[in-house]
């Protein structure tokens, strides 16, 4: 049983070895990218350790769920597939622990440059004199495209004299389907340095 | 060149125009009003950023760019679940939200300034024809596309095709769509007006440290300095605009970089705080003359609040893209920005280029989502192309920006609720602009696509209407007040209805007209 934080030091989140890792574990479950090495799930765990200090709900929640997450399943957390462990983690994801853990991860996770070395995204570009030398219009597995206004003239009201696809695409994937669970919870803390706001009365 | 000094008004000094904010229509104003030799006070509550102290990184950009003070959200959107306290994503600096803009620059259609006309009667819409035609307009809009340098205009040459446009338009022509270019846009392709061509580096919406965008920092600010009539003043957030008891406005009480409240006497008062702020500082300036707010005798101040009808679709490739090289959103297909009733909803919109990097593609593309669906969304980050769906969305009275009395921010004040709920015309056009999306991209070979919902809105309008009679909005064809002569609205909430065009051009065109007729009032003493 892991005991991820010592009561007599509350006003820091202390967590064992093994709450460290069910951290991590966590996270790699939530946002499972194979192909990025551990270092920045690690970072990722200090940084929710990190944000805890500062806010003391995070604090407590995340405490008390790493504590008794085990209680889910008969085995460790730690110890679970993939798939039972992210059978887990939707039956916890609508609990703040989880929520705290989700949106700092979302809001940090995918600013990482090792992440953006697997995804491929080259981040900074000023200081590099942009992309106007490097590939910024290198594709080449479509033409090359009109840039110029067409010379017809554009119908203003009514249907267009020509025709165009019009009916249902095959593989568009609303909102809300990308294989999460569909989570009612709020995005509250999107911006740091603003008073705390409650929800409140309009004046009519 | 460095920046010219700022000029040093009295704050007693009755004769000078104080314009509140200093983005696309307050910094406009502020710039043909001094070039006519009026004195103008230019009050912005954030701070003088330049182009060298911008990130080339999201969230760095975000924090040091956004305006942050809070805000309150209600009613149905999607934003009151997932950005309660984020209804826009608007810039708290000089230069205001175009530092942040990514530059396109259609103009309005004839119709669409007539659209209780057009459209007819739309029930729960409470459309309404601008005071002014097109026609009107027509010779501002050459002059903001002058000034601007838009491309495709005045001579003035294409951006070329990035990545993320090649694959829009290969989409739009496979489908049928014959109206796609790589503008008009507002950055430059070659050298133009002192501002190099575009390095086409991919950080527009973070300030564009190139200065190769247009921008009220880094074109309006200097040239209207250089006349020596401008008083620009940073850190310091308009509070309240007192007037007289003859109802005229005569000053501006503003906190300053100190936290301590000023007082700036004004002949004319312009007010340019965005949709938001600007109703927000009428109300918060309402009096017993003025019971609802300042100007606000039709009450339709705050409401009809627009955003536009805003949707984005990201589609997966089987090879590269990388869509995030180069100018964001250089790339319009413009054939579904007309009213055609056939397709089930009145008005159009525009299909634009748009990119994120992994880092905003997480928080936006689904907010809330975790799991192995979502992760595979970025794990093809460097083949995905995108693009976002910009349309005219329904004026509602109820749509709108109201105090928060119960809330707050840092300086005592009540903070903005806005509440906003689609109408089923926003509703209608979203699905179809979501739908057109996919094919357009599955018919270059996308293996999938996906819908993202509305974010934090960037084009916010409406708020502080203008109309022909005063019962029905704030503001003339003038953006005049119909309650108090001295006093202007020049930003996007004079917008009577909101097009489908991104709404910065017409904010110029406006702001250079109200400039005219300005001086031209003042000459005759008439204010």
């Amino acid at each position: 049983m892991a005991y991820p934080a010592k009561y007599s030091a509350l006003n820091e989140l202390q967590l064992s070895e093994e709450a460290r890792r069910t951290l991590t574990r966590i996270i790699r479950v939530a946002f499972p990218h194979p192909a990025v090495p551990d270092g920045p799930y690690e970072r990722m765990t200090e940084k929710i350790v990190s944000e805890a200090q500062a806010s003391t709900w995070f604090r407590v929640a995340l405490t008390q769920g790493l504590l008794t997450l085990d209680s889910l399943t008969e085995e460790h957390f730690l110890d679970l597939p993939d798939d039972r462990a992210l059978a887990v983690l939707k039956r916890i994801s609508d609990l703040d622990f989880f929520g705290f853990i989700r949106r700092t991860t979302v809001l940090n996770f995918y600013d990482d440059p090792e992440v953006w070395d697997v995804l491929g995204y080259e981040g900074e570009s000023f200081s590099r004199g942009g992309y106007i030398n490097r590939g910024f219009n290198d594709l080449d597995w479509l033409p090359e495209p009109r840039i110029e206004e067409s010379d017809e003239d554009l119908t203003e009201i009514g249907p267009l004299p020509y025709d165009i696809a019009q009916q249902a695409p095959d593989r568009a994937e609303p909102a809300g389907q990308t294989g999460g669970v569909p989570s009612e919870e709020q995005f509250s803390d999107l911006f740091k340095g603003s008073d705390t706001v409650n929800e409140g009365n309009t004046a009519s | 060149m460095t920046t010219a000094e700022s000029a040093r008004f009295d704050q007693d000094d009755a004769d000078v125009v104080v314009i509140i904010g200093s983005g696309a229509g307050g910094g406009t104003l502020a710039h043909e009003l001094t070039e006519k030799g009026v004195k103008v006070v230019l009050l912005e509550a954030g701070g003088h950023l330049t182009n060298e102290d911008y990130h080339n990184n999201e969230w760095e950009a975000f924090n040091q760019m956004a305006w942050l003070d809070p805000r309150t959200t209600s009613g149905s959107w999607r934003i009151a679940r997932d950005f309660p306290n984020l209804p826009a994503w608007l810039v708290k600096a000089v230069g205001g939200t175009t530092t942040h803009w990514s530059g396109a620059t259609p103009r309005f259609k004839a119709h669409e300034f007539k659209t209780r006309t057009a459209y007819g009667r739309i029930d729960g819409a409470n459309l309404l024809d601008w005071p002014i035609t097109l026609d009107d307009l027509a010779p501002y809009y050459d002059r903001a596309e002058q000034k601007i340098g838009s491309t495709h205009r005045h001579g003035r040459p294409a951006l070329p095709a990035n990545n993320n446009y090649k694959v829009l338009a290969a989409g739009a022509e496979r489908i049928g769509y014959r109206h796609y270019a790589t503008g008009p846009y507002g950055t430059n392709a070659e050298p133009y007006d002192g501002r190099p061509a575009s390095i086409q580096d991919g950080f527009n919406f973070q300030g564009d440290k190139n200065k190769s965008k247009w921008s009220i920092l880094v074109s309006e600010i200097p040239k209207a300095l250089r006349t020596g009539k401008l008083d620009l003043r940073p850190n310091s957030h308009a509070v309240q605009i007192t007037h007289t008891a003859e109802g005229l406005v005569d000053s501006v009480l503003y906190v300053d970089g100190d936290g301590n409240l000023q007082r700036q006497r004004a002949r004319i008062v312009a007010v340019a705080g965005n949709a938001i702020e600007t109703p927000r500082l009428l109300m918060l300036s309402g009096s017993p003359m003025f019971p609802d707010g300042l100007a606000n005798s039709s009450g339709q101040l705050g409401r009809n609040y627009m955003r536009h009808t805003t949707g984005s679709v990201y589609a997966k490739f089987d090879k590269p893209v990388h869509m995030y090289r180069g100018e964001t959103m250089a790339g319009l297909v413009a054939d579904e920005s007309r009213h055609d009733v056939d397709r089930g909803f009145a008005g159009g919109y525009y299909l634009e280029t748009i990119a994120l990097g992994p880092a905003f593609l997480a928080s936006f593309v689904d907010p809330g989502a975790w799991g192995p669906g979502f992760a595979s969304l970025l794990d093809d980050y460097e083949n995905t192309a995108g693009l976002w769906i910009v349309g005219e969305d329904m004026p509602q009275e109820t749509n709108r920006v109201t105090l928060n009395t119960a809330v707050t921010d840092r300086l005592g004040l009540p903070v903005p609720n806005v509440h906003f709920d689609d109408h089923e015309n926003d509703t209608a056009m979203r699905n179809h602009g979501y739908q057109q999306a996919s094919l357009l991209y599955e018919a270059v070979g996308a293996l999938s696509s996906h819908h993202t919902p509305p974010y934090p809105a960037t084009h916010n309008m409406g708020t502080a209407r203008m109309s022909a009679r005063p019962e029905d909005g704030v503001v003339n064809g003038f953006g005049q007040t119909h309650d108090v002569k001295n006093l202007f609205v020049s930003d996007g909430s004079q917008f009577t209805t909101g097009a489908a065009a991104n709404p910065t051009l017409t904010i110029v065109a406006l702001a250079i007209r109200q400039a005219d007729y300005m001086a031209q009032q003042m000459a005759s003493a008439a204010i």
